[in-house]
């Protein structure tokens, strides 16, 4: 009797603790620390993600993503679908319906005119926007009425949730962004750093790459939210010390990206102030390899290219083999404790769109030698192998980075086992990833056999992400080398299948079809060698309650809910 | 003196014009793009439009008038404007940072009062410290305390403040939680309550750096303080019958003083310089973060705007210390 | 001289100046070098005692030693009747004003950044109560007293010549009335031209104020006219002290007849002493020989020298010696050609030029 007494004590007492916190602005401030500073408060010029999620706390997109990965409308009444007329049967128009009575946080209310405003600010040319991918496609957008939002798609546009959702298409004020068109959006601070938003907290100061004030938006649709008065974003520093911050001295209640050592993370979280989360979104660390011939005897403009294949990667078994003797449970665990897991797929999320491949996971050392043998590749004196007198030798590059560095002579040992001679090189990341098309060193160029980075699918349809691999996307002298396709994989099959994908509107279809792709590239293949897949790892304190990761949106989509635990 | 100072005011505009396309230069040489730090998941056509409306497709050289121009006309002039209400500046464009779009020069007003309180405060604290070391080090050469003070000149010397700080924030604020480990910036010192908070937030930083300064300038102190303890002036006043307060203070220290003056004075820039990794490391939102952050980023117009002004910083407090010196030591004339 | 009975103004006894010497990882102390290594000798007031030597062979520092600008490791030095060596800190300096250096180097002597008058005036203000306007007086009349031009005053000392600074140093020196003065080589780093001048200007004042002069010096013809008695140092100890002219005209002790041969004669006829090269080099004084110090190089040196260290007594009135060859007839008048073998001996030895 006592028991089940406190059992319903417990369970009331759950029922009601988010209602004893529903009251706006009584909870004080809450307090965030960002690895990096936020530089901007405008997602369209800064696609850092840190200015992204700042962005997030004062302007909200039409729609955003929870923590699954569903779309869940944010600033409309509904999620526009076919089934609600909100899309038009031929895939071309999206109507957005905005709630009734929305108002900026300057108390003027919100029409369609502003999302008009806003794509058009993104649209313009010389604007620069960072963004613009989210509008590709995007013939015009107009205004149906004051609260009708009515996007018009040049095609058939199977995912048309690309523009107004998620906290990389924010809505922005026109009244305030109207003189920052085109060329002058750079030059405009002010807006650049205060923009006027929706959202649950409104910007009070700003201070460039070091911290934003905010306070709570007596304008927020909700009137019982935020439970916080104010809040506060510090950046600087690294990793180490936003998560000491907030697991340790627990001084910040919020820590984004505290990618640390796995060992690190465990002493952290046996200070008991806080506690890690992470965020899997669609980030693989990856092993490219390299189709072409990157041979430095090659004249320059065809080496690298698909006019010579690889010498010895052109064999799948020696790809597989390759793959077969990696053990990426010890790599993740090795560099990301709990921020990573092993995976075999270059799209490893959302679940639904995710392939159940799994066959790469256990180390296969044997059946890799068995392998390289049936491909004729046979030890030689000194433990490297060899076919027609040439030895099999690896150049694996990457860019300098701990954890990178760690990969790559755990890697090296394996393949060193197996017979291979592999050289590592390791490139600073603003070249490597800079793409100066006169630079060597570059990813795209990709003068070596196999290399190694991250990447991921921008949000949770995977089409653009996957349609990278396709012929035309091969970096080459002839586009700059400004292609995705750094392995220069070419299947016309799969480049047919691409296509049907971009032709498909059923999502379990396009699912089905988005899986086949990423095995295509991988277990097919083997042309990717994905090796583990990130989330990111971010960090908040015990007092800190709402919390939900989300890998989809902004990490504080919402925020909104959140409260101080008493 | 004067004559002097003006011709090497003179000559300082050529070196100066130089520095500043060297600077140019190298840093456009140096590799990466500001676009290395967007995500993969953007595409090129989108990074190529963004660089464009940069501006930093231009050839380097029309960058660099144009830098030229913005650093020496439109800068000063909208400082003016900012004084006096006039319109000299005319809304041209100023130097505007890559990363945050906003003007280079009002994020280096912002960091300047950060950097001079925290850095220029360890400095200080460093020379407190670092003078009656050097000095007692001297004096008492190779006693138990000249053996301390070299310890800790060589602790100073080898610790790299990225471990300092480190240690310090371990034992400090994860230990014993006495001050906070991330500067707030945003703290306005008001009144008792606010100026502890000030002080208990500027205690780690200042102990990293001042560590480091005092060691430094100890040992210059020390081994000036020695050069001129064996001189035969020294005896002579010992031999007048000083007492040894006099001898060592008066005598012994204002003469060792001109060289350690001087290195302090040539030290000064490096304070507006700021301390990259101790700022960054504790959160102060000084200089040396903004460099480090813009050097991240690729944020060529912040690099080459910081970079000049410390070559300036540098050849005036060059200019200052000999000025100094031919103060100080009466036996130097600049004629 | 020799007749003033009274008590010499300074009494140096057995003073010994050592300097340690650490080596090794943990700086042990292994041994010391010995500079000074009993040292005696008397100078009366109004007396001028030449203190002559080689480089290197203690003289500066018996003169430092004496002012205790170097805390002597043992003896006693008695200046007017108190024990300098072991005054208490407070006192030794109440008692500086009687005792006055003049330095070697006179630009590195003066404080480059005061100027004339405050270096002058600088013992005033710690040993008087006077205010400027007196000290300032002072200064004038000191500055008269060497032949400085009043008007230098207010200059700093890079702005002299040498010689003039030098005439700094001295009226410094002077400011207190001091009874005694140590003059370490004070001319040896001016041109020939001014040295005289300011030998000239130390033995007017010597006249005009009755000062005492301990003068140190290897230029054995500037000995030879100022001072009264002349002692002649050897690696930390004297080897011979005696008035002036008898030193000049016989030496008694090897080393000091080695040495004086070295001397210009202006005249040539009376050039009459065959110079002596001495052999080897002078051995460190962290490890001087076993006997006696000149031993290892002395032409006439026997078993004993270098089994024992001889000590300086007096052979002949007022001349002192440290040396076996006299030890044999204490108190006889003595001569250089007693043991005709050593002689032999010295001439095989030495080289005649």
């Amino acid at each position: 009797m006592k028991l089940k007494t406190a059992l319903l004590g417990a369970a009331c007492a759950l029922t009601f603790a988010p209602a004893a916190f529903a009251e706006r602005g009584t909870d004080g401030e809450v307090k965030f620390t960002f690895p990096q500073a936020v530089s901007i408060m405008n997602p369209f010029l800064s696609s850092g993600t840190k200015d992204v999620y700042a962005a997030s706390l004062v302007l909200e997109p039409l729609a955003g993503f929870d923590a699954d990965g569903n779309i869940i409308p944010k600033l409309v009444t509904e999620i526009p679908t076919i089934e609600n007329g909100g899309i038009s049967a031929d895939l071309t128009t999206i109507t957005w319906k905005l709630l009734p009575d929305l108002k900026w946080s300057d108390g003027s209310p919100v029409t369609a005119d502003d999302a008009v405003f806003t794509a058009a600010y993104c649209m313009d040319p010389a604007g620069g926007c960072a963004q613009l991918s989210k509008f590709d496609g995007v013939a015009k957008v107009e205004a149906v009425d004051a609260s009708t939002v009515k996007v018009t798609f040049s095609g058939p546009k199977p995912n048309p949730y690309t523009a107004f959702v998620g906290a990389l298409s924010p809505l922005l004020q026109k009244a305030q962004f109207t003189p920052c068109l085109g060329a002058a959006a750079p030059t405009c601070t002010d807006p650049n750093n205060m923009p006027i938003g929706t959202g649950p907290f409104k910007v009070t100061g700003f201070t460039v790459n070091d911290t934003v004030t905010l306070a709570m938006n007596d304008q927020y649709r909700d009137p019982a939210k935020p439970a916080f008065a104010s809040a506060v974003i510090k950046g600087g520093g690294d990793a180490e010390g936003s998560a000491r911050a907030v697991m340790e001295t627990g001084e910040f209640d919020y820590a984004w990206n505290t990618q640390i050592p796995p060992d690190s993370q465990a002493s952290m979280t046996a200070a008991g102030k806080g506690e890690f989360v992470v965020a899997f979104g669609t980030l693989v660390e990856r092993i490219e390899m390299n189709m072409t011939d990157p041979d430095p005897a090659l004249p320059e403009g065809e080496r690298s290219t698909a006019k010579h294949p690889h010498p010895v990667l052109s064999d799948i078994k020696v790809r597989t083999a390759l793959s077969k003797a990696i053990d990426r449970q010890i790599l993740s665990d090795v560099g990301y404790g709990a921020g990573g897991k092993p995976t075999c797929n270059v799209v490893p999320a959302p679940d639904a769109w995710a392939s159940d491949n799994t066959g790469c996971i256990a180390q296969d050392m044997e059946g890799a030698k068995k392998l390289l043998d049936e491909a004729g590749w046979v030890p030689g004196a000194d433990g490297i192998r060899e076919k027609d007198g040439k030895k099999l030798h690896i150049l694996y590059q990457s860019t300098v980075n701990p954890i990178r560095q760690d990969f790559q002579a755990l890697v090296k040992d394996w393949w060193t086992e197996l017979g291979v001679d592999v050289e590592l090189k390791a490139i600073d990341p603003s070249v490597f990833f800079g793409g100066d098309a006169g630079s060597p060193d570059t990813f795209q160029k990709f003068y070596a056999d196999v290399e190694m980075y991250a990447n991921n699918s921008d949000g949770t349809d995977p089409e653009t992400y996957l349609s990278q691999y396709q012929c035309v996307n091969a970096p080459s002298p002839d586009n700059q080398w400004q292609g995705e396709n750094m392995n220069r994989y070419c299947d016309p099959a799969y480049d047919a299948k691409v296509k049907v994908l971009s032709g498909t509107v059923d999502v379990a279809e396009r699912q089905k079809i988005a899986k086949e792709l990423n095995d295509m590239v991988t277990k097919d293949s083997m042309t990717v060698i994905p090796l583990v897949h990130r989330g990111t790892l971010s960090a908040h304190s015990n007092t800190l309650g709402g919390v939900q990761i989300n890998a989809w949106d902004s990490e504080m989509w919402n925020v909104a809910d959140w409260f101080r635990v008493k | 003196m004067l004559t002097f100072t003006l011709r090497r005011l003179l000559l300082a505009i050529p070196t100066l014009l130089v520095i500043s396309l060297v600077i140019f230069l190298l840093v456009d040489l140096a590799p990466g793009s500001p676009m290395s730090e967007i995500p993969l998941t953007v595409p090129p056509e989108v990074r190529k439009k963004m660089i464009e409306a940069l501006g930093a497709d231009q050839p380097v050289m029309v960058r660099y008038v144009l830098w030229l121009r913005q650093f020496f006309w439109v800068e000063p002039a909208t400082l003016i404007d900012g004084w006096f209400g006039t319109n000299w500046a005319g809304g041209e464009q100023r130097i505007l940072s890559w990363q945050s779009r906003a003007p280079v020069f009002t994020v280096i007003g912002q960091r300047i009062p950060q950097t001079l309180t925290v850095i220029g405060t360890a400095y200080l604290v460093g020379i407190l410290i670092a003078l009656p070391i050097g000095i007692y080090s001297a004096y008492r050469q190779y006693s138990l305390f000249d053996q301390l003070g070299t310890l800790f000149a060589m602790i100073g010397f080898s610790v790299p403040t990225f471990f300092s700080g480190t240690l310090i924030i371990i034992i400090f604020a994860v230990t014993l939680g006495w001050f906070p480990t991330k500067y707030d910036t945003n703290l306005s010192v008001t009144d008792w309550p606010s100026f502890v908070k000030q002080l208990q937030q500027m205690a780690m930083p200042v102990m990293t750096l001042g560590l480091a300064n005092a060691a430094v300038i100890s040992r210059y102190m020390r081994s000036s303080m020695l050069d001129n303890m064996g001189m035969d002036y020294v005896r002579t006043a010992r031999a007048k019958g000083l007492t040894e307060r006099v001898v060592v203070l008066k005598h012994v220290l204002r003469n060792s003083m001109i060289p350690v003056v001087t290195v302090i004075a040539l030290g000064i820039p490096s304070i507006f310089g700021g301390a990259i990794i101790t700022e960054n490391l504790f959160g102060v939102n000084g200089i040396g973060a903004a460099l480090i952050g813009a050097i991240h980023a690729s944020d060529l117009p912040m690099v080459q705007t910081l970079a000049f002004i410390f070559a300036v910083l540098i050849v005036t407090f060059n200019l200052i210390a000999d000025v100094l010196y031919g103060l100080l030591d009466p036996r130097i004339r600049y004629d | 001289m020799l007749d003033a009975k009274a008590a010499p103004l300074v009494q140096v006894d057995g003073l010994k100046m050592y300097f340690p010497i650490y080596s090794g990882i943990l700086r042990r102390h292994t041994g010391n070098v010995k500079a000074v290594d009993g040292v005696s000798f008397d100078i009366q007031a109004g007396e001028t005692l030449g203190l002559v030597g080689e480089s290197g062979c203690g003289k500066s520092t018996v003169g430092r030693a004496l002012l205790r600008l170097y805390e002597p490791t043992a003896g006693a030095v008695i200046i007017d009747g108190e024990n300098i060596a072991s005054l208490a800190p407070e006192a030794l300096r109440k008692k500086r004003p009687t005792m006055q250096m003049v330095f070697q180097d006179p630009q590195a002597s003066l404080n480059p950044r005061m100027t004339l008058a405050a270096i002058i005036s600088e013992p005033l203000v710690e040993h008087t109560s006077w205010n400027a306007e007196r000290r300032l007086e002072r200064v004038y009349e000191l500055m008269d007293a060497v032949g400085l031009n009043r008007r230098f005053a207010n200059r700093f000392p890079h702005e002299f010549s040498g010689g003039q600074r030098q005439r700094i140093g001295i009226a410094r020196a002077l400011a207190l009335n001091p009874k005694f003065i140590v003059c370490d080589e004070p001319i040896a780093a001016l041109d020939v031209s001014i040295q005289a001048q300011v030998v000239n200007l130390l033995e007017d004042l010597q006249e005009k104020l009755g000062l005492t002069y301990l003068f140190i010096s290897h230029d054995l013809s500037m000995v030879r006219h100022i001072a009264d008695r002349v002692a002649v140092m050897y690696l930390g100890r004297i080897a011979e002290l005696s008035p002036r002219d008898a030193l000049f005209e016989r030496p008694l002790h090897p080393y000091a007849e080695a040495l004086l041969s070295a001397v210009n004669e202006p005249d040539p006829s009376l050039a009459r002493r065959p110079r002596i090269i001495l052999k080897g080099d002078v051995p460190s004084p962290a490890r001087p020989p076993k006997g006696c110090n000149f031993s290892t190089r002395c032409p006439k040196a026997f078993a004993r020298c270098h089994a024992e260290k001889p000590e300086l007594q007096e052979v002949e009135p007022g001349r002192q010696v440290a040396c076996f060859l006299y030890d044999a007839k204490p108190g006889s008048t003595g001569t250089t050609e007693a043991p005709a073998n050593l002689r032999q001996e010295h001439n095989q030895q030495g080289e005649y030029q």
